[in-house]
């Protein structure tokens, strides 16, 4: 079986296309896979001249507009990526880009899976607790921002599409499901949350463990995490903050006093474990579930880590067919013949 | 038969697949038996076909102790190649004569090699070399194609010599080879194997002569195009790299489009890929059908369709002595490739 092809869209996200083209470059170096950069030739081929990497395993694709926001249109670099993969040429998408254009570009492009009437963006969160046959330490949120708002339906899908990803990637048997609520009483909840947890609460093979509250996320007791895109993207956003934000004061408060650098060398471990954990560029990048094919989108602050690190997300996609299984999942039982007489 | 081209190889991560970064692979390297040493693929393949040409020599330069030329010359025969010169370097002579600096330097070896082996060959013979990124045989082979076209004075050489710190009696030798050396016509190309994947652009300061390659089918690619080698000695080595050294259909695309993106090959080209293959689908067509090797390779260059990408056309004027200026004596390159590849130490807090 040929290693899969993974088209990254080399003109999306912050750093682009430098950081695209280096962690392209290291993937070519530390696998098998069959890279395709796609975006502006000249740019990615100076730039390859410039980088270590594995020329066997890597071919340019010209795209010659950039990227924008509200350009989901054919020759940017995000449509022609889409369109390699939705056409068999690759296997799957990575891109740091707009998540807005993303989804734009894989609705003209690719199929969504029957029964998905909206796609979801997933994101990985570190958490305390690990989980499945490979003790994962991370649990899926989603959906992250793909929609602005979820009907109590799409809330189900999207739990079905996490669960299934969390069974085939992290081989977790019995994933267990929670709600993202506001806390505030069954009284005081969206309805689409209420409609949503009576449905999931009757869904074989998952572990509905309830509503759950945005700063129980990090202790990890729920596998999959469901929510509507904008609240889901505000409380990943916010959380990765809170790490940061305790690095960057430590770091501050080691460069001011001697005592202070002290104390923190002492604890250096820790916070060294902590960064680790709490790296998103560790876990790469995230599935944009529902489609028929591997979508991945790394953060759009990718450096080329996090970009290596999503290749490797997406080329695990596709070794286990993500789409495929989220479809067997969505698929409507088939109906039992019971024998006459 | 007059000799009409001289193909000169180095051995080690050229021919060979030799790991002398590390004191262990030194010592196996020194120790292994003739059938336990590896080609870098296609390397054997390429040769054969070289040699094939009629004129052809090849001599290969070697900075492996001389006490391995027996198993070297095993390995050869175990290959099917003949070789019509293997110099090898004296390494122990080095040592017992307290010349530790000689041991890792190259420029006060092979150029003076180059230079010897040059006249053993009429003026007029034409060469091609085959070197690679691990050392500094860029630098070398480029001073040695310099004297070769008289593009170097004595006095520009004697400058560079002194630059790299080479023992006097070496430079000595160098600068008398160079004195009586005839003009020769241009080194056609020095093909430099990317064992450790040092980035092409890294080689700019030596001219278009200097063709950085992946694997040697761009190299095949190349000769077959510069007329070297014949379609049927493309197809060959092509199945020896899927047979033996398990390359697909999509890599061998991709190293031709990667030769199309920096300028050595055009897209036009792909049609003496495909009339070769077609010519020779009895070879290829165990592997795979003719057709599917040219679908691939179509594919992979409409990717880059529309773009004119071109290398320069002429061999400029190389500085050496900024080159060292830059990068250091040469015998310090290996080190610092080394530095290169391993990750920076971050300053800063610890966490």
């Amino acid at each position: 079986m040929p290693p899969p092809t993974i088209a990254f869209d080399a003109m999306g996200g912050e750093f682009a296309p430098t950081e695209i083209v280096r962690g392209a470059a290291r993937l070519s170096l530390e696998s098998d896979l069959d890279i395709i950069l796609v975006g502006d030739a000249p740019k990615l081929s100076a730039l390859l001249g410039e980088t270590r990497h594995n020329a066997e395993r890597i071919a340019v694709h010209h795209a010659p507009r950039s990227d924008s926001p509200t350009a989901s249109l054919p020759s940017t670099s995000l449509f022609e990526a889409a369109s390699l993969v939705a056409e068999g040429r690759a296997d799957a998408l990575v891109t740091a880009g707009d998540t807005g254009a993303l989804l734009h570009a894989c609705l003209r492009t690719m199929r969504l899976l029957p029964g998905v009437e909206k796609a979801a963006l997933a994101a990985v969160y570190p958490t305390e607790l690990r989980r499945g046959a490979k003790d994962d330490p991370f649990s899926l949120i989603l959906d992250v921002g793909a929609n602005h708002e979820a009907t109590g339906e799409d809330l189900l899908t999207f739990a079905l599409m996490g669960t299934t990803y969390a069974r085939v990637i992290s081989r977790n048997p019995v994933p267990r499901v929670a709600l993202l609520s506001s806390g505030a009483g069954a009284e005081w909840e969206h309805p689409a949350i209420l409609e949503a947890e009576a449905e999931i609460r009757r869904l074989p093979d998952v572990e509905y463990l309830g509503l759950t509250e945005g700063h129980l996320i990090p202790k990890g007791s729920a596998d999959v995490i469901v929510t509507s895109g904008i609240v889901g993207a505000v409380a990943t956003r916010m959380l990765e903050g809170v790490t940061q934000t305790v690095l960057d004061l430590a770091r501050y408060a080691y460069q001011e006093r001697l005592s202070w650098r002290l104390g923190l060398t002492m604890v250096a471990g820790f916070l060294r474990q902590l960064k680790r954990l709490t790296d998103w560029e560790e876990y790469g990048g995230a599935p944009l579930l529902g489609f028929d094919k591997v979508v991945i989108r790394a953060d759009r602050r990718s450096h080329a880590r996090a970009i290596t690190n999503a290749g490797k997300v997406a080329a695990k996609a596709v070794a286990h067919q993500i789409p495929r299984a989220i479809a067997e999942r969505l698929a409507p039982p088939e109906p039992q013949l019971v024998a006459e007489g | 038969m007059e000799i009409l081209h001289v193909y000169r190889w180095d051995l080690d991560k050229t021919y060979l697949r030799t790991d002398f970064d590390t004191l262990r692979g030194l010592l196996r390297a020194a120790r292994e038996k003739a059938s336990a040493k590896v080609n870098v693929a296609g390397s054997r393949a390429l040769v054969r076909e070289l040699q094939a040409r009629p004129g052809a020599r090849v001599s290969i330069i070697s900075g492996s102790p001389r006490q391995m030329r027996r198993t070297l010359e095993e390995k050869f025969r175990l290959d099917g190649v003949e070789i019509d010169e293997l110099v090898l370097k004296p390494n122990v002579e080095n040592l017992v004569r307290g010349r530790f600096r000689a041991i890792r330097d190259q420029v006060g070896y092979k150029l003076p090699a180059l230079l010897e082996g040059r006249s053993r060959v009429p003026a007029r013979a034409s060469e091609t070399l085959f070197g690679d990124d691990a050392e500094a045989d860029a630098f070398v082979y480029s001073i040695y194609a310099d004297l070769v076209e008289q593009r170097l004075s004595t006095a520009q050489l004697a400058q560079i010599l002194e630059q790299c710190s080479v023992y006097e009696d070496d430079a000595e030798r160098a600068l008398d080879l160079a004195s009586t050396l005839q003009k020769g016509p241009p080194i056609e190309r020095i093909f430099i194997h990317l064992d450790g994947y040092t980035p092409p652009a890294r080689f700019q300061a030596y001219g278009r002569r200097v063709v950085p390659i992946y694997n040697y089918f761009q190299a095949a690619v190349l000769l077959l195009l510069d007329g070297h080698i014949g379609p049927k000695s493309l197809v060959r080595l092509s199945v020896e790299l899927s047979q033996g050294y398990g390359y697909s259909l999509v890599s061998l695309a991709n190293s031709f489009q990667d030769l199309v993106r920096r300028g050595l090959a055009r897209a036009e080209d792909v049609t003496a890929i495909r009339l070769a293959f077609e010519a020779n689908v009895a070879l290829f067509d165990k592997l795979r059908p003719a057709t599917e090797v040219i679908q691939t390779f179509v594919e992979r260059l409409k990717m880059v369709s529309g773009l004119k990408l071109s290398a320069e056309r002429e061999q400029r004027p190389i500085d050496y002595l900024a080159i060292i200026g830059q990068e250091g004596p040469p015998n310090t390159w290996r080190h610092r490739r080394r530095k290169r590849v391993e990750a920076p130490r971050r300053k800063g807090p610890p966490f």
